[in-house]
């Protein structure tokens, strides 16, 4: 029988095309994960690592999604796709090429997407039945079935939520759903795309320890990601991918990152950033320390003391400021109005009992030129809060003033010429074809057509943009739409930049991009307000930091 | 005893089709009420009223104005105005058909406001077309409530963009595409992530399937299914031999 | 190894027949019930409610989109069944909106035949069918047009299939010439199932024809003919919009999009010499 160490699954790529007429996205790539073994395929947004993760896992099957040319080996047996042959059309079905049996390749290669309620079946009423779908279909005794259910649970702490309908689980929960989904029959591999992005600290910790466990018990275990943190540090080997290939590979010990050879998108955070990155940590402080001076030089009131001094005077002069805002959603509760509302016909629906207040008496004054980050843990009501900033929300006592006046009565559309959101889902909030387009948005109407065209084309070189203008947004990476996104709110000029979780979705190039055009509209006189979970970045990124939870602000 | 989905499907289709051969209005009174206490006893009233309101009050309405205004074929008239003649005969036949359609329309949703539906899914589980069915039945009742949440999730981040939506059909109009499409790409995205997911764990795959959630049945229930379905047929049979003859 | 293979076999060539066949079964099943209530049609008003009429209405017209999804279900890509119940969607929430407003129109098949222009018309056929089934969950008097609106999706998806969507100014066209022929067959439903329409826009369409001393079928009929194509150009206008808006990766992830060039633009690979028609 095999080695121990010898590799369960391995793929060699020579090039892989999908079916658009574009070019090749992955070149020149091999990849072997072995038993017990934990390997990081790390990449920038738009490095083809979720392509290559599919492509291992059976969810991108050669021929129908794309043209491979290479082979991919599981359990020793080995897959030759497009060898010798000339370039098809991509429609054209090669005589003799393998194809891929999705349920057979997926019992022994688990994947979770990034975004784990697309991976759910949606036709379960249960978790419970939710984690017995694939072997339902693979025609499991029942007993077996309820064995491994309770089993997968107790691995990934859903006991308690076996009877809970899939549709009313927290993101962390339902992530680790996904995971149960994907590991409940036994894979020998398990591919997993940016696990941890937008899990707080005490939902990372119990994913990574999860990770270890798997790994201990022989699983061999990908990650792809764009971010470098504790658990990756400790993998058995990196792939580090750019631009669709092999930039390096190896024993993370040898791609540190004095050696240059891990692409500046990908970023290193928490203690990866401390034990890993001491210098260019501190390079970033003193980059802040500096430039907080900096501003202070250019009158700009933005150092501590003038925060303090904007708490005792109450916000005079503050761009924006929040008065004793209370709020909550209603017992019916708008929040959770829709979800499962026709499968889970809850016969005690009037039971339900008061909601507790999400803000509870929120003071905040914003000055011109301040960035004040917002920092809580996941599901504490950071967005909520957010959405009161421009009327999308409405408080239910208190009040919510942009320079100056009450913006209650005002339409959301008309407020926003002064408040620009960014939100943490880009792809809600674009809908042009083209991304000049997009940024040009409303713009004609503000400032006429002339100004309106100088406007969306400085703001989309302001985000490093301006080269893929008549692109569709759509086709752009996921930091790139986030950084779109940015631009449209750039564009308007608006006296307040409020941004929800700006490092979701964001590799080291984008954030660079979005602290650098922060930074510039703040010294131009924004005022900027940021929610995030991430106390690292909110701490190198913000003059003041402000910790949000149970409802109230309390200074750090 | 559970009433197992089947069952329930069984009666109130057999009960839509059965009055529909009869054609009486005594039978369609019957069913609608016998519609409408089952509904009471099972607690599904509240919901069930203002569905079939939706969907009968429109429909009654168009009758009584198609055929209460203008039955030619009608004989005896009650009055005229212009074109317009309201007749006994065209009255009539409103009122029959509309019973008839109450009759069928209450059935049926008597049987699916109460029906569990993971419970109906699962008695269709199953390969090919009954399992692609329960699929599509399922997961279209899980997807409307999200996919109206995304759209309005989708509404507020555009109006937090300065989209302001204006009266007038125009406006609405370009106010709908904007809208509609992210929401459509999002959707199409999504499912393909989702088909993905979906092969992964055995959606298509070929072999006899088993299923976690037990759906109890009995051979009463199977005998009684049966029964429905045959009497259903009669009718038709019936009716339509009667019409020829 | 006690794995079982890791590769799908071909699939068979007795199964696609058997499939075809009920295709076809289905079709004749539609296409004779309209025949008979079209020729039967006026011994049975006159002669009091004529639930027999009625039921041969919806047996035939049942029957015949059961069989179509019977054939065309279990051969889709699940890539496609997927993307029904979010047809299904956008049939039923702007359906339901518009059908509630007194405006003469449903646009009950924008879902419909943007699955038929991404997927097909077996694909259509079938998420119209499955349409008018799931939705008379909650709107039982939509289960008898389901072949109606297996009709619309398949001749959507032939519109497709030909090119009509290439062309921008060619969606509404063929949305109208659709519109006629579904609202021509789905009007004996309407007459002899309901004896009217289910909208009072529509009913008062019906009523003055019927004043006029027009048949009832004759009525619904005429009405259809007012109704339908504007609908159907309106629909098919809707999603050429949609489907333009996305960006080309997205269409091309569709086999039928990219095997029959059903979209302008440059063809993917540009070698295909198969693709009958050049991009403009």
């Amino acid at each position: 029988m095999r080695l121990p160490s010898s590799p369960v699954l391995k793929a060699g790529i020579q090039s892989f095309t999908f079916h658009d007429g574009g070019g090749p996205v992955l070149e020149r790539i091999g990849v072997a994960a072995a038993p017990g073994t934990l390997t990081a395929v790390l990449g920038a947004s738009g490095s083809g690592k979720t392509t290559l993760g599919r492509l291992l896992a059976g969810w991108l099957t050669p021929g129908a999604g794309g043209t491979l040319h290479g082979y991919l080996e599981l359990d020793g047996i080995r897959l030759d796709f497009g060898s010798g042959r000339a370039e098809g059309d991509g429609t054209a079905h090669h005589r003799g090429e393998p194809r891929i049996d999705p349920a057979a390749w997926g019992r022994r290669v688990g994947f979770v997407p990034q975004d784990a309620a697309a991976a759910l079946s949606t036709v379960r009423a249960t978790v419970a039945e939710e984690l017995a779908f694939g072997l339902e279909n693979a025609g499991v005794p029942r007993t077996a079935m309820v064995a491994a259910v309770e089993r997968t649970a107790n691995l990934l702490g859903l006991t308690g939520l076996l009877d809970r309908h899939p549709a009313r689980l927290s993101g962390g929960q339902l992530r680790r759903l996904a995971v149960g989904c994907a590991v409940i029959s036994g894979p020998a591999v398990l591919v997993m795309d940016e696990p941890f992005a937008s899990l707080d600290a005490a939902g990372a910790r119990e994913l990574a320890a999860l990770v270890r466990h798997l790994v201990a018990s022989g699983t061999a275990v990908v990650i792809l990601s764009q971010v470098i943190d504790r658990l990756l540090l400790a993998a058995d080997q990196w792939l580090v991918l750019d631009a669709g290939t092999v930039a390096a590979a190896g024993d993370p010990a040898d791609l540190g990152p004095d050696t240059g050879l891990v692409p500046a998108g990908i970023r290193w955070v928490g203690e990866a950033a401390r034990a890993a990155q001491p210098t260019a940590l501190a390079i970033r402080q003193t980059a802040t320390a500096a430039r907080v001076a900096s501003t202070g030089n250019t009158e700009v009131p933005a150092t501590t003391d003038t925060a303090a001094a904007s708490r005792d005077s109450g916000g005079a002069g503050a761009a924006l400021e929040l008065r004793d805002v209370s709020f909550s959603y209603s017992s019916d509760g708008s929040r959770t109005r829709y979800k499962g509302r026709l499968l889970a016909r809850s016969r005690k629906a009037g039971a339900a009992p008061r909601q507790p207040l999400v803000l509870a008496g929120i003071n905040l004054a914003v000055h011109p030129g301040e960035i004040v980050a917002v920092t809580g843990p996941n599901g504490a009501g950071k967005s909520t809060l957010l959405r009161h900033l421009n009327g999308l929300l409405r408080p239910a006592t208190g009040s919510v003033l942009v320079d100056g006046s009450d913006i209650a009565g005002r339409a959301v559309g008309e407020t926003a010429a002064g408040v620009g959101l960014l939100f943490q889902h880009p792809r809600d909030q674009l809908f042009e074809r083209t991304l000049l387009r997009e940024v040009r948005f409303g713009l004609d109407r503000m400032v006429g057509p002339a100004q309106a065209g100088e406007r969306a084309a400085a703001a989309l070189a302001a985000v490093g943009l301006e080269g893929a203008a008549h692109g569709h947004p759509a086709e752009l990476s996921a930091s790139g739409q986030r950084l779109l996104a940015l631009a449209t709110v750039l564009a308007r000029k608006p006296s307040i930049i409020a941004l929800d979780e700006p490092t979701v979705a964001l590799d080291g190039d984008g954030l660079a991009v979005l602290d650098a055009a922060v930074r510039s509209a703040a010294a131009e006189g924004a005022a900027v307000v940021l929610v995030t979970h991430d106390l690292d970045y909110a701490q190198t990124a913000a003059h003041r930091l402000v910790a949000f939870d149970g409802g109230r602000l309390t200074d750090c | 005893m559970r009433v197992h989905p089947l069952t329930g499907l069984a009666a109130a289709g057999s009960t839509a089709v059965i009055t529909t051969a009869a054609g009486s209005w005594p039978l369609s009174l019957a069913v609608v009420a016998g519609a409408l206490a089952v509904s009471t006893v099972g607690g599904t009233a509240r919901r069930l009223l203002p569905a079939a309101a939706a969907v009968l009050v429109p429909l009654s309405l168009s009758l009584l104005m198609v055929h209460g205004l203008a039955y030619p074929e009608g004989r005896a008239v009650l009055a005229e105005w212009g074109p317009a003649r309201v007749t006994t005969e065209g009255l009539g036949f409103a009122l029959q058909r509309g019973v008839q359609v109450w009759a069928a329309v209450l059935a049926l949703l008597a049987f699916s406001f109460s029906v569990s539906v993971p419970d109906l899914v699962a008695a269709l589980n199953a390969k090919g077309v009954r399992g692609r069915f329960a699929f599509v039945l399922a997961s279209t009742l899980t997807l409307l409530p999200a996919i109206a949440a995304q759209a309005a999730r989708i509404r507020t981040a555009q109006e937090a963009r300065g989209l302001v939506i204006r009266r007038g059909l125009v406006h609405r109009a370009a106010a709908f595409r904007l809208q509609a499409v992210p929401l459509v790409l999002a959707l199409v995205e999504d499912a393909g992530t989702r088909a993905a997911a979906l092969e992964a764990r055995g959606f298509s795959s070929s072999g006899p399937r088993t299923s976690y959630r037990t759906v109890p049945d009995s051979t009463a229930q199977r005998l009684l299914r049966a029964v429905l379905l045959l009497a259903a047929a009669a009718a038709v049979v019936l009716r339509l031999w009667a019409a020829a003859a | 190894m006690s794995s079982p293979s890791l590769t799908l076999p071909s699939p068979a060539p007795a199964a696609a027949r058997r499939r075809r066949l009920l295709e076809i079964l289905g079709a004749l099943a539609i296409a004779g019930t309209y025949v008979y209530l079209v020729l039967n049609q006026p011994a049975d008003i006159t002669g009091g409610p004529g639930s027999a009429s009625a039921l041969i209405a919806l047996s035939g017209f049942l029957v015949g989109a059961i069989l179509l999804i019977v054939a065309v279900l279990p051969g889709l890509p699940a890539s496609t069944v997927v993307l029904i119940p979010v047809a299904l969607v956008l049939n039923i929430v702007l359906g339901q909106f518009v059908g509630s407003t007194l405006v003469p129109f449903y646009l009950d098949a924008i879902g419909t035949v943007l699955i038929a222009v991404l997927a097909g018309p077996a694909a259509g056929a079938a998420t119209g069918a499955l349409s008018s089934i799931v939705w008379s969950f909650f709107n039982p008097t939509v289960l008898p047009f389901a072949a109606g609106a297996a009709l619309i999706g398949c001749l959507a998806g032939l519109a497709a299939r030909y090119g009509l969507f290439r062309r921008f100014y060619l969606a509404p066209v063929a949305g109208f010439a659709t519109g006629i022929i579904g609202g021509v067959v789905s009007a004996p439903v309407a007459a002899f199932v309901f004896g009217g329409t289910s909208g009072v826009a529509t009913g008062a369409i019906v009523s003055a024809f019927r004043s006029m001393g027009d048949t009832l079928l004759a009525a619904i009929t005429k009405q259809a003919l007012i109704s339908d194509p504007m609908d159907k150009a309106i629909v098919f206008t809707v999603v050429a919009i949609l489907v333009y808006a996305l960006p080309r990766r997205t269409w091309y992830h569709f086999p039928f999009v990219r095997r029959h060039h059903v979209l302008a633009g440059k063809a993917p690979g540009q070698a295909a010499g198969q693709d009958s028609t050049p991009a403009s």
